[in-house]
């Protein structure tokens, strides 16, 4: 079943320069989509079209069959959004006013927010966190303070923006076992990295960008052969034509 | 990983945390005005008052200091310029300058109303959540007119929850300032101009950021109210502070 879909998708910034030229893409419920490519490339500013941030300049994007352009704020609760700096991203002053932005935005009943605040922090393992200061947690910890944001919306599709950045080796476990439990539970997951080598092995498909366009679509096996060419590294594993292993094992 | 800043929420189950913003604003307010115009008897009692507090919610009074060192700096210039030029009975002399009686007098009065208005204000902000803030103004703004009281609110909350960052960002910036040998440039201009470009240009762009985060969270100015409930302990706190007020007129 199709969740997703951009139709000759262009984004021409003020200079008059083209950020994503003529994407076309359709991914099922249920996929674990990594979009790699070289810093510039337009990765960024193309997940920010998928939940109305960025309006097209041409082309269009639907999400379970309805136009964001038409209802962004719809777009906005399925399609759930973690962004690379976690710092800038947090509002509230606890970890559990944090959690609970996104569905007092939905204009919830207070016990219904209450809820789902409690289910989110449990699912992400950070129930005992609920009156800690967000800022003084570690970066996966803020990660995941961000996932449960967006439990708490009940979206339907995760959107990572380069969710390994800055993280240490700990962090980085921890934000890929969030993700990949999120995705058994069937959830749709689109995650940008430009280091393959730490999720690949758990992505059902490969979409490389260059200058805006996709130039690889496929199953990451196939489609990460020779990426160096696109600023993107080939994981180690797949040079030596040994099998994509996990950074969980 | 950000710094510990006192001039934020802790949470806790304290006296203070238990009463409602509501409350808690008014009494801010009612406070703030009272200090302003108190004597030194009456400040003696608020600055008790406070103290007791500020010991009850285990507040680092080495740490506040240390974070009110350049407001305590200020203080100084405005001791020293009182005292220096209200006319009175000199108290010290030195070449062409003498300090009067009367003016450190009216000095030390108005730094120790302005340091515990600022005190006041620690214990509010100690023990209320962002949120509740932005609730309580939201609903203190209602009956004014042409005021949008629901922006209002979140423009607040939103300061108070960003001051520990700001200062956390000006204080890594000051460090990669000095990491590059900025002490030696003596002229203090070329140095605030060194500081305030990158400091100013990372605030703008992390509020960019921010804006994003709010919108692909589907903030809007309809969202759900907080929730607020007043109860005794709220109006024996409204009555103990009212007879507080009037109590200071006397003194």
């Amino acid at each position: 079943m199709e969740i997703l879909k951009t139709e000759n998708l262009r984004h021409r910034f003020s200079d008059g320069t083209f950020g994503i030229d003529g994407i076309s893409l359709s991914v099922q419920k249920g996929e674990f989509v990594i979009i790699a490519g070289a810093n510039g490339c337009g990765k960024t500013t193309f997940l920010r079209h998928l939940n109305g941030l960025l309006m097209p300049y041409e082309g269009s994007v639907t999400v379970d069959g309805i136009s964001v352009a038409k209802n962004p704020r719809r777009a906005r609760q399925k399609v759930g959004m973690v962004f690379q700096d976690a710092d800038s991203q947090i509002v509230g002053e606890t970890v559990y006013e944090d959690v609970a932005f996104g569905p007092e935005n939905l204009c919830l009943e207070r016990s219904e927010v209450r809820q789902r605040v409690d289910t989110a922090l449990q699912s992400v393992g950070l129930d005992k966190f609920a009156d800690r200061r967000p800022h003084l947690l570690s970066g996966g910890e803020k990660r995941r303070v961000a996932i449960a944001g967006i439990l708490a919306m009940q979206s339907e599709i995760f959107i990572f923006d380069e969710p390994f950045s800055n993280l240490d080796y700990p962090g980085v476990r921890q934000v890929l076992q969030q993700i990949l439990m999120l995705h058994q539970k069937g959830h749709t997951i689109l995650l940008t990295t430009h280091d393959l080598e730490k999720v690949l092995s758990h992505a059902s498909r490969l979409i490389i960008m260059q200058k805006g366009k996709i130039v690889r679509d496929g199953a990451p096996e196939t489609a990460v052969k020779g990426c160096d060419v696109f600023g993107v590294r080939e994981p180690f594993a797949s040079r030596q034509g040994l099998k994509l292993t996990s950074w969980l094992n | 990983m950000a710094e510990l800043s006192e001039f934020s929420f802790r949470p806790g189950r304290s006296a203070l945390h238990r009463l409602d913003a509501r409350f808690k604003l008014v009494f801010l307010m009612l406070l703030s005005l009272r200090i302003l115009h108190a004597g030194f008897s009456g400040l003696g009692l608020f600055t008790s008052l406070l103290l007791l507090s500020l010991l009850h919610l285990r507040l680092s009074f080495f740490s506040l200091i240390k974070e009110m060192r350049y407001f305590l700096f200020l203080l100084f210039f405005v001791f020293l310029a009182r005292a220096a030029f209200m006319p009175g009975e000199p108290l010290f002399h030195w070449w062409e300058f003498s300090l009067s009686r009367e003016g450190s007098f009216e000095g030390l009065l108005i730094c120790w109303r302005l340091v515990t208005v600022v005190l006041l204000g620690l214990c509010f902000v100690c023990t209320t959540r962002s949120s509740e803030i932005r609730g309580a103004a939201e609903w203190l703004l209602r009956p004014i007119p042409l005021i949008p009281e629901k922006r209002a609110g979140i423009m607040l909350s939103l300061l108070i929850r960003f001051i520990p960052l700001i200062l956390t960002q000006a204080k890594e910036t000051a460090e990669a300032q000095r990491a590059r040998g900025i002490e030696l440039r003596k002229n203090p201009l070329y140095r605030l101009k060194k500081f305030a470009i990158p400091f100013l240009r990372r605030m703008f762009a992390d509020a960019d950021r921010l804006i994003v985060a709010m919108d692909a969270r589907s903030y809007s100015e309809n969202r759900t109210p907080p929730e607020f409930c007043a109860g005794k302990q709220d109006w024996i706190a409204l009555a103990a502070v009212t007879m507080l007020c009037v109590l200071s007129f006397f003194l």
